[in-house]
Formats: structure tokens, C-alpha cells, sequence
């Protein structure tokens, strides 16, 4: 008896110690690149780096002094909602036909298209997007983004569609409801929890991926993550700006992120069933 | 309100057959109970009655409208789910409101008869509650509820009951058969629960691998079962079968050679047969006092259940059951005198199963 509890009481120690080692591995860049940001900027690059220092908002001033940086934010937010609204638009209707008729063919190719790399599309997109001269504008971003927003939409609601007993939508047909109607207002609140995490996880994806921005947008298009890709200069690369602009960057996807857990439990479908 | 006739109706899911080819009327106002093991098909016919399974052949009218390719939105029929599919985000007056708000019913209307149904159902002080906050019985009559509000042609009902305790399955039975007294429409019923199909309908269907066996009154199907089927199906505990033979002007057991009593019809249609199924429900034994009027048997098992005894013997080969008077306090071991009252009994083809008369 006791032996077991001493092994029990071995297993909670290491299963702690490696959470934390896991925490400090994970955490640590985001720590060090947060920190940074407000220190001056001769002590950014110091060797070995400096834990005391006296936090300046410095890195922001000359940020925002030196970039567009507003614009460009104000680029990632247009780009990132609207991919996300198209992959709402298109992708809530797609996994409740997928969940509905049980032809999963269609949501295997959206997660084939996500899964494959962005290079891939990148070349016939951009001879595509400059013939019809839309290189440069939101529309072709936006665009481009859905390829990041739809599958995640897609793929996170069809398990919630999936989980709604068949008999609730028969149920509704014998009422009189439309496909649509059943959509509209018996299957979309049962699973509003769902949508609400996809609709975050598309905006986070959107928000954070940089490879189409970097070559369908322009100067007046250009994302956040883009043009945080050009702060680094060939041997000018100002290390606190870019520390400033990649922690306001990740500020927008860890608040959303944190956001997820609150809705990831949802008990709406219970009792509808049996029991 | 109206009839249901189905003509030459068949289903398939891809080269599987479901249901071969199908007649049945049911008439306006008629409560009718299909009946049959699982995978018999009952299911499959009345989702195709509901617009929820297209039909593979055949012709479907509810009134005097065809409506094989009418949505089920459309065919104005209401239907209680097995597993009472409430909406389980609305509330219960919501949920039984829900179906006439999509067709345009005034808001006066539409509270009166919600009102008028809950009240037939007593589930008044339930309407503002969703249906995780009920129990299984009152989410049933919230799904009885919302299927009586659209006062439809017809209601259909898919093993409404199965998922209640027995006791409320009791309840709940003759409350449905009140309000099919009540409401005056036509209703379907689907249960594999022979004792739901005895107790409701005015006529049952008993289906097989998607076909009738039998389709008629209660008592009809309990007293004149059509096949060895029906009369093994209908009836708790399960009829008796023997084999039997015609010998020296006398039924006898194939096995044992021991000799049964059976009236003129049987002992003239087993004549002609020569060997065939003897079929004796438990009920139409008696304990004869004298030996020598009876079989006899010796008790294997003791079933006491109150009102009546059950014992199981073994009589020609064949696990039987008989159902005594509790009076006579049965022990395993006893040596009884069986007599089957032969007015009672039924006799049925040896290889086809169809009744012989």
C-alpha cells in the first residue's frame, strides 16, 4: 500500500517537473521576445542577456515613428476578417452538407488544400491575380486567406454538426423546415459554441500565416506579419522595434486564444435525447 | 385527417431489398400498429410515410394525394421520435409552437393551442423549461404535444415508448390510446412490442423481412393468426408448436406418439395434411384432475407471476410453456396432467408455415 502511494506520489513529482520544463521550452522565446521589447535597444542583443533593466517603451515609439505600422495592422485586421467571414460564409454551410449527407470527400480536399504547402498555390495564384490585375489588393488576399480559414472551419464544426442527434433535424423537416431553416435555426445554435472556436482559430491562422501576404500584397496592402518580415535589414536590423512589433503582433492571437477555452464546453445538445 | 394507402411499395438501399413489395390501406381516423421483429422493415415504412426515405417503387397517398416525391415539410403529417427529438435549445412551449410559427399561424393561435395541447397532456407548469430539465416522460408528452398542436392529417409515432420505465410505458400506453379516442385522427404506430400493438391498435400489421404477415383487428391476429409467424409473434408467452400427425383416426405427437385431443376443423385439415404444426398458446392449457384426461408432463421451471403460474416443460422434443392457476402451487419436479383446449388450438402447414382450416 505503501509502496503504491510512494510510486503515485513519484509519477505526480516527474509528471510536474516535465510541465514545467515543457512551459519554460515553449514559453521562453515569447518571455525573452516580450521582455525585449521593453528594454533599451543596446541592451536587446547583449550577451548574456540582461534580466534587470529598466523597461523603456522606446522600441514602440520608434516602431510606430518608423513604419506604417498602424496601416499595416489595420491591413492584417481587414485581410484576417474577411478571410474569416468567408470561411464562415462558405464553411458552416459545407460541414453541415458533409455532416448531413455523410459525403466526406468534399472536406478531405479543403484539408488536403490546408495540409498541402502554401507554395503550391502560390505561383498559378499570382499569374492568375496579375492578369486580372488584382495583385496588391484585399480582395486577393482575402481570397487567398480562405484557403487558411476554410478548412478550419470546416473541420472544427463538422464533429459539433456530427454530435446533434439525426432525429432533432428529421424532426424539423416534419415540421416544415427548409435545409436552410434547419441550418439557420435548429442546427447553428446547438452548435454556436463551435462556430465561435472556429471563428477564432480561422482569425489566428489568418493572422498569423505571412507566406501570400508576403507576395500578393503591395505597399498599401502589405499584413503585419509581412512587413515584420522586412524590419530584418541586411546588417541594420533594429532588434527592439522588431521585438516591439512581433510582441503587438501575437498580442491579438493569445487574447483570442485564451478566449477558446471559454467556449470549448458547451452542454446545449444535452436532453434532447433520451435520458 | 385522412387515409394512407400504399401501393406496390418497395424500398432498397442498393442491391439490398427492404421492403419487396408493399400494399396496406389505413383508413381516416384508424390506429394502426405495425409490429415485427428488428429489421422487419416497420421503421423503414414509416420514415417513407413521413417523407424522411424516398420510395424505390411503388405509390404513397396520404388523402387523395399522391406524394412519393413531396418533401416531408409538406405532407402535413406530425411524428413522435423515438428518442423524442425536442429541440434542445427552446423552450417547451417554443418547441411545440415551433411548427406552426413556420407556417404563419397568428400569434393568438398559436399560444391558444399550445395552451389547449399542454393542457391535454398536463404539462402546463413545463412550457418555459428546455427539455434537459425534464424527465422522460414529460420530454415524451412535450414530443406528443408538439405533433398535436399542428392538428395534422395524420401522426405517426416510431417506438415512442421504448425508452420509459415500465411502468410509465403503461401510462403513457393508455394515454395515447385516450387521445387517439380524443383527437379522432389517423395514427401510426411502430413498436416491436407486441403487447403496445395488442393494447392500441384498431388493426395491426405484422410485418416480416418487409412484408405482411397478417393485417386485422387484435383479436383476429391473436385468435386467427395467418401463419406460424404471426401466432409465434403475437401473444406472451409465445405459442407452442408441435409436431403432429395424423394416426389410426387420431392427432398425434410426431415424437412420443402420445395422443392430443383437437376439434373437428384440425383433425379434418390435419387428416388431409397428414403431418403438421400444432400450435398451443400457454393460456389454453388446463390442469386436467384425472391423469388419464391429460399429457403428461413433469415441470421443469416455475414462473410465478401473481395473477397466474407459468410452468415450462418439455413435451416431444419441444421447450414448452403452459399457463396455469397459482392455486395449484406447482413445484419443479411435479408430474402434471396438461389438456389443450381444443377449440384453441391452431395448425399450421409443416413447411410453409401457413395456417391449415
Amino acid at each position: 500500500m505503501n509502496d503504491a502511494a510512494n510510486t503515485e506520489r513519484w509519477i505526480h513529482r516527474l509528471n510536474t517537473v516535465q510541465l514545467v520544463l515543457a512551459g519554460i521550452i515553449i514559453m521562453a522565446p515569447t518571455v525573452w521576445m516580450v521582455l525585449s521589447s521593453f528594454k533599451p535597444s543596446f541592451e536587446v542583443t547583449a550577451y548574456p542577456p540582461t534580466l534587470v533593466f529598466t523597461p523603456t517603451l522606446e522600441n514602440y515609439a520608434e516602431l510606430t515613428r518608423t513604419t506604417p505600422f498602424l496601416s499595416y495592422a489595420l491591413n492584417s485586421l481587414i485581410v484576417t476578417v474577411g478571410s474569416t467571414a468567408l470561411g464562415l460564409l462558405f464553411g458552416i454551410p459545407a460541414a453541415f452538407a458533409v455532416s448531413w449527407t455523410r459525403i466526406t470527400w468534399p472536406a478531405i480536399l479543403t484539408l488536403a488544400a490546408r495540409m498541402a504547402p502554401g507554395t503550391l498555390f502560390l505561383l498559378p495564384w499570382y499569374v492568375m491575380f496579375r492578369q486580372i490585375g488584382m495583385i496588391g489588393s484585399y480582395t486577393a488576399l482575402i481570397l487567398s486567406h480562405a484557403v487558411i480559414t476554410l478548412p478550419i472551419v470546416i473541420w472544427v464544426l463538422l464533429p459539433s454538426f456530427d454530435v446533434i442527434p439525426r432525429s432533432v433535424f428529421e424532426a424539423a423537416q416534419v415540421d416544415g423546415c427548409s435545409f436552410t431553416r434547419i441550418l439557420w435555426r435548429i442546427a447553428m445554435p446547438l452548435v454556436a459554441s463551435g462556430v465561435a472556436v472556429s471563428a477564432i482559430l480561422a482569425f489566428v491562422f489568418s493572422w498569423n500565416y505571412f507566406l501570400f501576404a508576403l507576395v500578393l500584397s503591395n505597399g498599401d496592402t502589405k499584413t503585419l506579419i509581412a512587413a515584420a518580415f522586412n524590419f530584418i535589414g541586411e546588417g541594420s536590423t533594429q532588434w527592439g522595434a522588431l521585438m516591439a512589433a512581433a510582441t503587438l503582433i501575437a498580442l491579438p492571437p493569445l487574447v483570442l486564444a485564451a478566449l477558446v477555452q471559454r467556449w470549448l464546453v458547451s452542454g446545449l445538445t444535452l436532453g434532447a435525447v433520451k435520458g | 385527417m385522412a387515409s394512407i394507402s400504399i401501393r406496390n411499395l418497395t424500398k432498397r438501399y442498393g442491391n439490398f431489398t427492404v421492403i419487396p413489395d408493399l400494399n396496406l390501406e389505413i383508413a381516416d381516423h384508424e390506429f394502426v400498429v405495425f409490429v415485427g421483429p428488428s429489421g422487419c422493415g416497420k421503421s423503414t415504412l414509416l420514415r417513407i410515410i413521413a417523407g424522411l426515405e424516398p420510395i424505390s417503387g411503388g405509390d404513397l397517398y396520404i388523402g387523395d394525394k399522391r406524394v412519393n416525391g413531396v418533401q416531408a415539410a409538406h405532407r402535413d403529417i406530425a411524428m413522435v421520435f423515438q428518442d423524442y427529438a425536442l429541440y434542445p435549445h427552446m423552450r417547451v412551449y417554443d418547441n411545440m409552437s415551433f411548427a406552426l410559427e413556420l407556417r404563419g399561424t397568428p400569434k393568438a393561435e398559436i399560444d391558444a393551442r399550445v395552451k389547449r395541447a399542454a393542457a391535454l397532456l398536463h404539462i402546463e407548469p413545463y412550457l418555459d423549461r428546455k427539455p434537459k430539465e425534464l424527465s422522460g416522460g414529460q420530454r415524451q408528452r412535450v414530443a406528443m404535444g408538439r405533433a398535436i398542436v399542428r392538428n395534422p392529417k395524420a401522426f405517426l409515432f416510431d417506438e415512442p415508448l421504448s425508452n420509459l420505465d415500465a411502468k410509465l410505458r403503461g401510462q403513457v400506453r393508455a394515454e395515447i390510446k385516450a387521445l387517439s379516442q380524443q383527437l379522432k385522427t389517423t395514427m401510426v404506430f411502430v413498436t416491436h412490442d407486441q403487447i403496445e400493438a395488442m393494447t392500441m391498435a384498431d388493426r395491426i400489421v405484422v410485418l416480416q423481412s418487409g412484408t405482411i404477415q397478417q393485417y386485422d383487428t387484435p383479436e383476429t391476429v391473436y385468435e386467427r393468426p395467418a401463419n406460424q409467424f404471426v401466432a409465434g409473434f403475437i401473444g406472451s408467452p409465445a405459442m407452442n408448436f408441435f409436431a403432429v400427425e395424423w394416426h389410426d383416426d387420431c392427432a398425434i405427437l410426431s415424437q412420443g406418439g402420445t395422443a392430443v385431443p383437437v376439434d373437428g376443423e384440425i383433425a379434418s385439415s390435419l387428416r388431409r395434411a397428414g403431418n403438421a404444426l400444432l400450435g398451443i398458446r400457454p393460456e389454453h392449457f388446463t390442469v386436467a384432475t384425472n391423469a388419464a384426461d391429460g399429457i403428461a408432463i413433469e415441470v421443469k421451471l416455475v414462473e410465478p407471476l401473481g395473477s397466474d403460474t407459468l410452468i415450462h416443460f418439455d413435451l416431444a422434443g419441444v421447450s414448452a410453456i403452459a399457463r396455469i392457476d397459482p392455486s395449484l402451487r406447482p413445484k419443479v419436479g411435479d408430474r402434471l396432467a396438461l389438456r389443450p383446449q381444443s377449440s384453441k388450438t391452431h395448425l399450421f402447414d409443416a413447411t410453409n408455415g401457413q395456417v391449415l382450416r
